[in-house]
């Protein structure tokens, strides 16, 4: 049969996001997968040597649109190391919240992409309706709903306004009843496993050699999560479990992704439960005049998507000398992504790339 | 901290400096040859995730830094505290500035390598493909460098496109 080239994206159907592959295909059969990203590349990591410490917080949250606020909580986290700045208790603890509900959002919107694409479309109408829930929840805390730059050097930029708990709980109890919903239609139809069982499959050592992260590792049976390796935020207070499988395929990334999404519900009811009382804000200096002391900081949280890291160098001046984010999309959709592909049919094109839980600006930055 | 691996670390490798400027962190200074063989040292005993490789360009001093930060695969902070990472770091000068690769050792590299040679102009020799990753065309500096200013590249840039006829500048 006769080689051609197909260009599969960034204007294709089957493609979430502004990224493409050129397959290399003989009939169905894909013989060779190239990524090709930097359609979203804007060059932040430039550009934030040019601004301020603080004024730096409206780029790096737009490094990924998904997920703004781990981005935040990262840059926040390395400019407090540099300069060393302590954070209140209080602040931990809604950090935390924060946090998780971030990761609820993030993980329902990836549940829309993934049974858009498979054809479910009434789930993937419930799961966007769900994650609007949770951003109305951020736009009361932060006035925004996409962008929230919410937490800050020395803590975060406002407490909880009155009864704001008892609306989470409210929230997340609407969504929770909805999980057997969920699970009838989608996760344990018959469908889903046909389509996604042995789809994108990867061992527990490939995933390791090919430096796999967050839902990818863990679906291989690897319990590994920044939350639990290196506490941050108010993680080393609660109990929590990490959920994992041990196919390494498409199906078992996505349930990973489910029961990730209820852990963190009750992970938030547990932080709420224990909340401590003060305040959440240590001043910092007037962020015109900050000057940051000479070092450098590698830091790293668990993003929805997996290990998160900062690479940050400072040289004494009023703005970072370079900044190199790792994200976790990096490794899944540059690796992995092309050394799975091989062998795959063009229609699961599409259900590996978002069961590997790929975003494109993530990659660009 | 893993004081005995530093000990063995100089002892094996003649000419590196070893320090632990954090609890959980150390750092290995080191020349551009020996990286290839401590990467493969350091993966041997456990540091097996390599999370990133980074380049800071010091102008002042003409060199180009290059740090590869190893975090291991580990399940809670009592494994993580007593190994903890480790940061590799290689200095090359600026002029024809060229590195091996170290795809042999961790695959993941190879998006890395190939960034840093499109945005920091760093040759890696042995590397399978040197191909745009993020960009879509070279440029007379590569981007990432100090000395690129973006402000003078936009301003050179779009200030030369022309106004469309009948419009007023």
């Amino acid at each position: 049969m006769k080689e051609l080239e197909l260009y599969f994206g960034p204007q294709h159907l089957g493609m979430v996001g502004n990224f493409s592959i050129t397959l290399k295909v003989e009939g169905d059969r894909i013989l060779e997968a190239t990524s090709n990203p930097g359609y979203l590349h804007r060059g932040f990591e430039k550009l934030m040597e040019y601004r301020t410490w603080i004024q730096n917080f409206p780029l790096v949250c737009r490094i990924n649109v998904v997920e703004p606020d781990h981005m935040e909580m990262v840059y926040a986290m390395a400019v407090e190391k540099l300069a060393n700045i302590e954070v209140p208790e209080r602040a931990h603890w809604i950090r935390s919240i924060y946090l998780e509900l971030a990761r609820v959002g993030s993980h329902l919107f990836g549940l829309w992409a993934y049974s858009n694409m498979l054809g479910f479309d009434t789930v993937a109408q419930w799961a966007m309706y769900h994650r609007d829930l949770i951003l109305d929840l951020f736009e009361e805390l932060t006035g925004g709903r996409v962008y929230h730059i919410y937490i800050w050097p020395g803590g975060v930029r406002r407490d909880f306004p009155d009864g704001f708990a008892d609306k989470i709980v409210k929230t997340l109890h609407s969504i929770g009843k909805c999980v057997p919903d969920y699970d009838d239609t989608f996760f344990n139809n018959p469908l889903f496993y046909e389509r996604a069982h042995d789809i994108g499959k990867i061992t527990q050592e490939e995933a390791k050699e090919w430096g796999g992260v967050g839902q990818v590792l863990r679906a291989t049976g690897v319990p590994y999560d920044i939350r639990k390796v290196e506490p941050y935020a108010a993680y080393d207070k609660v109990d929590f479990k990490i959920p994992t499988r041990k196919e390494g395929d498409a199906y078992s990334r996505v349930w990973v992704i489910r029961d990730e999404l209820i852990e963190s519900v009750y992970l938030i009811f547990k932080l709420l439960d224990k909340l401590p009382l003060g305040k959440v804000y240590n001043r910092v200096p007037n962020p015109f005049k900050w000057k940051v002391p000479k070092g450098e900081a590698y830091v790293r949280v668990e993003s929805s998507r997996g290990e998160l890291g900062l690479y940050m160098v400072s040289n004494g001046e009023d703005k970072p000398y370079r900044v190199h984010f790792r994200t976790p999309s990096y490794p899944h959709g540059l690796t992995i992504l092309e050394k799975v592909l091989k062998g795959a049919s063009i229609a699961d094109v599409g259900n590996t790339m978002i069961s590997l839980y790929v975003t494109a600006p993530e990659i660009d930055r | 901290m893993n004081k005995k691996l530093a000990e063995e670390l100089e002892l094996i490798f003649k000419d590196i400096e070893v320090s632990t400027p954090e609890d959980t962190m150390m750092e290995v200074r080191a020349h551009k040859e020996q990286v290839l063989t401590i990467l493969g040292f350091l993966k041997d005993k456990g540091y097996n995730h390599l999370a990133l490789i980074s380049c800071v360009d010091w102008i002042e001093k003409a060199e180009f830094e290059l740090v590869y930060i190893l975090t291991p695969y580990l399940q809670n902070y009592e494994a993580y505290k007593e190994i903890g990472d480790i940061h590799l770091k290689i200095r090359i000068p600026r002029e024809n500035p060229e590195t091996g690769t170290v795809i042999p050792i961790f695959a993941n590299a190879e998006p890395y390598e190939r960034e840093i040679h499109e945005l920091f102009g760093i040759k890696f020799a042995g590397h399978p493909r040197l191909t745009h990753l993020l960009l879509e065309r070279d440029y007379a500096i590569p981007p990432f460098r100090k000395d690129f200013d973006t402000r003078e590249y936009v301003k050179d840039v779009f200030d030369s496109i022309p106004p469309i006829k009948g419009e007023k500048k």
